[in-house]
């Protein structure tokens, strides 16, 4: 341990910090752009200045490493100044597009000006003008002329992803970053350069213009894409849920996939798609999650409330001789031990199957955080099946001539490609409730007696997902987006006549704008 | 505890005479002066006649538009951040024009809800809506006061239909840098 | 006086083949030097009190002695990326001297115990680059590269690299990146080159001049060469003399010789009879002396540095008084915002800046406040990025304002150059 003197506080840090490192570790504010956490040290935005007691040049923190008995400020006079001149020159050909810049609200610049600035610039010439609106692939767009060059998104891909897409072009103020030529920016992490882009230069498609970030509120919850279990923080508002970014966790470093990115989808009870040109173009809805339980009796739909649904079924329950149960990895393990406990005193533990969508590739992994298991708990699943003795069966499309069959369905569906092959086989039974988060378009469409019934999606309960290795990750709800929907625990608690208390959705027809000042790091 | 006397008025206030007398009295006057003098009549005869606001009056607001006729509006959603009662709605797309790069497919204005304190004109980076001299807007029901993006823009009492240009055009705000 | 070490030859044109070098003693203090152990090599030359002759100074004794003992291939890097405008040594002593510099890095070489060294030439240097080559051939053939040189027992490789003209790749991790294949960006210090250089392993790099000088300190020894020049900077130095005076080229002086009698005696005084205004000592990094400075001034790191100048890589830039000092400054801010790398912000941004500043000047936009404005960007810029290249963007604004503010005041206010007149306007 090394002893050191951090803005006058004595502070005691491991060997081999820097100082910038030391500054965050003792939550004292330092500017910086360039630097990241998760990536190497390139020392080009000269803004983490600090004066180094017996050093008459200021020093940039991130490339210093702590020495024993260091003096160290960034309060004084000299490294005020230099941070202030530090941000002018970032800003003097920054296009200062705010208003239509996605990144207003949880921006570097603004952020560090307001902490840092707070001056009148006095560059009265013309700024240099550069690309806007650059399609670097599928999922990113860049506007060169917002870029501040701070090369995290280059650093990114030679280091994290090792695809090596990006790189800065050019010299002096003309400098901007680029891909090469056919070579897209399209691997399976390119969207966390958006994230870790200090201003708005690189923007996500799938996020662009849905929303300004200060509508949004975040909340911390696991990502449920794959095995992995990422660390995610989920921003939401009263419409929905609108993207989703990875928190810094030894699960998944600073990173996450961009397939994970796509969960939030599942949780919004409309999709948005945008039909038409400019002047005509209109913007329409489709209804995703399932906000009433459905009954389908011979192409017909009847509309109940999900609790209704469920009494009705208790009532029968008795009645059912041959039963089956199907369970997806998509349910916390909580869900798993109310589900399978009700059930093996109910009918058995004969009859449980495990819908496995692609077992064989399990166990595959990139070598970074994808996984092969796209069910968030798997592992949980196993583990509560091993609990109450059940040995679970796994070829589904078997099941025919069952009086019931409870599906508990998978909340992202997309990655299930047998389930138009497996609500086929279904729909051969007198019965089926499926519980599922979405509309089940496959099932729908199948024919035969089907019962939905709308469940939660991981951002509307509390639980635990163990992933690939074991390690419990236990989360809690973030918002609710459909007032009728229900866990599979109080969907049992309902089938064994306990009563539930179903929280409502705030029925409010407009409320007052919400502000969230604290947004995003860098 | 203690007695408060009140005093009470006399009969001739008690019966409220000298105050109707003088009150019809002013009533009649008026009346006469108008029959004689209508120009300097204080009213008017609504819906005939209609009394000129200033131009800077504050009323149903308006979208401008472009020397192209495209709306100003960049759909930074400002004004609605900036609205009290939460009556601004936006949906903003991606334009084909680079220098454009977004604008609203969707603004609504919920005209039952607003307040007319212009914050929204003041939070415009572009001059893209005002407030304007318009105050008469009946309807039928509750429906016909959401105002959509056309409506907004090119309403046919704005301009003949072609909507009212902004103050600022493209290239000389660029040349001011805003 | 002028003192021919390096120069001596260079009439003479047979010197820049092998035969003829060797006709005036080429190679036998290669000879001399592989009698001599590597590390009294490097004493002899931390001796001679030899500073690098590229611009920053740096003794190159001292330097050499940074790399570490751990066993890693060590490179020599010879720096003939000669950018700095108006410097035109290297150069010449390429195209004249070639194995002068080829003796004097094998010998470097075989001090640092280095097998392979690159000559770094820059892209507009053509016909040198073709010299070099052609020497490099002749001294392959002879024996002189290659495995066992001379009977020694060392072996050393040597190959020429052409980079495509940045100034940038003049700075030493700047020329290690273009040199790696990568972008000639500087790279952060630390690990200096010393320590983690070309390909991560330990590299020395020197210029030219530098490099040919320790062939001399060979020659003559340490004593010998250290009487030429002053206590502290020892040896003699190349001026690259430019501007209005009647005979410009390359001379070769003792350090510590008078400014004005370089001027006066060897470049044969200033050109038409026109008064001296201003000289630039060592290259347009390096803040201007007006006439009064120059007549003090000595060709020495000392005295320079106590004018707040320096003498970098000793190109001298003399002026006249018809010389206006806006337009100056403007082309020396339009080559630094060309050549700025654009890594570090407080450059890339703060060298457009100057620029557009100055040439608001120049254009009629500016106002009086400006003036000051391009000090303070200026002042700012300096020392606080990776390389020097924003200190070199800095220091000539710094200069040249505060001595010829009038000029630029009367430029605004006028709209034309106080020097000469409204006709060039």
């Amino acid at each position: 341990m090394l002893k050191c003197t951090i803005n006058g506080k004595e502070v005691e840090v491991k060997e081999g910090t820097s100082i910038i490192e030391a500054f965050r570790e003792h939550s004292e504010d330092i500017a910086h752009y360039c630097w990241h956490p998760g990536l190497s040290v390139a020392g080009v935005c000269r803004l983490c200045m600090v004066e180094i007691e017996g050093n008459p040049r200021l020093q940039i923190a991130c490339n210093t490493p702590v020495t024993d008995g260091m003096v160290v400020t960034n309060q004084s006079e000299m490294v005020k100044d230099a941070v202030k001149w530090g941000l002018d020159f970032h800003l003097i050909n920054h296009p200062l597009d705010c208003p239509i810049c996605d990144q207003a609200g949880e921006c570097g610049l603004q952020d560090q000006y307001m902490k840092f600035g707070q001056y009148d610039s006095e560059m009265g010439q013309a700024k240099v003008k550069k690309k806007k609106v650059v399609d670097l692939g599928e999922k990113i767009v860049l506007d060169t002329e917002r870029c501040i060059l701070c090369s995290r998104c280059v650093r990114f891909t030679e280091e994290v992803s090792k695809t090596n897409e990006l790189g800065i072009f050019n010299r002096g103020d003309h400098s901007e970053i680029g891909t090469y030529a056919g070579k897209p920016l399209n691997n399976d992490y390119a969207v966390n350069t958006v994230d870790i882009c200090p201003v708005g230069a690189l923007t996500s498609k799938d996020f662009r213009f849905r929303q300004r970030v200060w509508f949004l509120k975040d909340k911390p919850s696991v990502c449920t894409g794959c095995s992995t279990g990422c660390s995610v923080d989920v921003y939401y508002n009263k419409e929905g849920m609108w993207r989703v970014k990875p928190r810094h966790s030894e699960v998944n470093g600073y990173w996450m996939c961009d397939e994970g990115r796509e969960i939030y989808k599942s949780t919004n009870v409309m999709t948005t798609d945008f039909v038409g040109e400019r002047g005509s173009a209109k913007a329409v809805k489709k209804e995703n999650r399932l906000t009433q339980a459905i009954h389908i009796n011979a192409g017909d739909k009847n509309y109940k409330t999900a609790t209704e649904s469920l009494n009705s079924l208790k009532e029968k329950l008795d009645s059912y001789s041959k039963a089956a149960l199907v369970v997806t990895g998509q349910y916390t393990s909580e869900e798993y031990d109310a589900l399978l406990g009700f059930w093996k005193s109910q009918f058995g533990t004969d009859n449980v199957y495990h819908w496995a969508n692609n077992e064989a590739q399990f166990n595959d992994f990139d070598g970074l955080l994808i996984r092969g298991d796209k069910n968030p708990n798997t592992k949980g699943l196993l583990q509560a099946l091993e609990k109450h003795g059940i040995t679970a069966k796994k070829d589904v499309t078997s099941l025919s001539d069952q009086d019931l069959v409870v599906v508990a369905g998978p909340e992202n569906q997309w990655v299930y490609d047998d389930i138009h092959v497996i609500a086929k086989a279904l729909a051969s039974n007198k019965k089926v409730i499926w519980m599922s988060a979405c509309h089940v378009d496959a099932a729908e469409q199948a024919g035969g007696h089907f019962h939905f019934i709308p469940t939660k999606t991981f951002a509307e309960k509390s639980g635990t997902f163990v992933n690939f290795d074991g390690r419990e990750q236990s989360f809690e709800a973030v918002d609710l987006f459909v007032d009728q929907a229900l866990s599979l625990t109080e969907a049992v608690a309902l089938l064994k006549g306990e009563s539930v208390e179903l929280s409502e959705t705030n029925k409010v027809i407009s409320v007052s704008n919400e502000f969230v000042h604290e947004r995003g790091q860098l | 505890m203690s007695v408060i006397r009140v005093q009470r008025p006399k009969m001739s206030r008690s019966w409220y005479l000298p105050g109707i007398l003088s009150g019809m009295g002013l009533t009649f006057s008026t009346m006469i002066k108008n029959l004689f003098n209508q120009k300097k009549m204080a009213t008017l005869n609504y819906p005939e006649e209609k009394y000129q606001y200033s131009a800077r009056f504050k009323g149903n607001h308006v979208l401008t538009v472009k020397e192209d006729g495209d709306i100003r509006c960049t759909a930074c959603m400002l004004c609605a951040t900036a609205c009290p009662a939460d009556c601004i709605t936006i949906v903003a797309s991606e334009d084909e024009d680079p220098s454009v790069e977004k604008y609203p497919i969707n603004y609504e204005i919920d005209m039952l809800r607003c307040v007319f304190c212009g914050y929204c004109e003041e939070a415009c980076p572009v001059d893209a809506i005002r407030m304007g001299p318009e105050w008469q807007t009946p309807g039928e029901n509750g429906d016909n006061f959401v105002y959509d993006i056309k409506h907004l823009a090119y309403r046919a009492n704005l301009n003949d239909g072609k909507g009212v240009p902004s103050v600022v055009e493209d290239k000389d705000r660029h040349k001011l840098g805003i | 006086m002028e003192v021919k070490l390096l120069t001596e030859h260079y009439s003479d044109d047979n010197y820049r083949t092998l035969e003829g070098y060797k006709a005036k003693g080429g190679y036998e203090d290669l000879a001399k030097a592989f009698k001599m152990k590597p590390e009294d090599i490097i004493s002899e030359v931390k001796a001679s009190g030899l500073r690098g002759r590229g611009g920053a100074g740096f003794p190159t004794g001292v330097k050499w002695g940074f790399l570490p003992n751990n066993g890693e291939t060590r490179y020599l890097l010879c720096n003939a990326d000669e950018g700095e405008p108006c410097t035109f040594k290297d150069r010449m002593m390429m195209e004249r001297a070639p194995h002068q510099l080829i003796e004097g890095m094998i010998i470097s070489a075989f001090a640092v115990n280095s097998p392979k060294s690159y000559i770094y030439i820059r892209g507009e240097y053509v016909y040198a680059t073709r010299v070099i080559e052609k020497a490099l051939k002749e001294a392959y053939d002879a024996g002189l590269l290659g495995k066992n040189i001379m009977g020694s027992g060392f072996d050393h490789d040597m190959d020429v690299y052409v980079g495509a003209g940045a100034y940038i790749c003049g700075e030493e991790t700047g020329m290690i990146s273009s040199l790696e294949g990568k972008k000639g960006q500087p790279k952060l210090k630390p690990p200096f080159p010393a320590v983690q250089g070309y390909l991560k392993k330990p590299t020395i790099v020197n210029n030219v001049e530098t490099l040919a000088a320790v062939k001399y300190i060979i020659r003559d020894g340490a004593e010998a060469y250290k009487k030429h020049g002053t206590e502290k900077s020892t040896g003699t130095k190349l001026f690259s003399v430019a501007g209005d005076v009647n005979k410009p080229g390359n001379y070769e002086v003792p350090l510590g010789y008078p400014m004005i009698d370089l001027i006066n005696n060897e470049c044969g005084g200033m050109k038409n009879g026109k008064k001296l205004k201003a000289a630039i000592p060592g290259g347009t990094s390096a803040p201007i002396l007006n006439a009064e400075e120059v007549e003090r001034a000595t060709l020495d790191y000392e005295c320079l540095a106590e004018m707040g100048s320096m003498l970098g890589s000793g190109s001298i830039v003399i002026m006249d008084e018809t010389r206006c000092m806006v337009d100056m400054l403007k082309v020396i801010a339009h080559f630094y915002h060309h050549e700025s790398c654009g890594q570090c912000t407080p450059c890339r941004e703060g060298t457009g800046w100057l620029h557009k500043l100055v040439s608001g000047v120049v254009n009629g936009t500016a106002q009086v406040s400006d003036i000051d404005l391009l000090c303070e960007v200026a002042n700012k810029m300096k020392g606080r990025t990776i390389c020097a290249l924003s200190d070199a963007a800095a220091l000539p604004v710094l200069g040249i304002v505060p001595k010829f503010r009038d000029e630029f005041q009367f430029f605004i206010e006028q709209g034309y150059s106080k020097v000469q007149g409204r006709a060039n306007a």
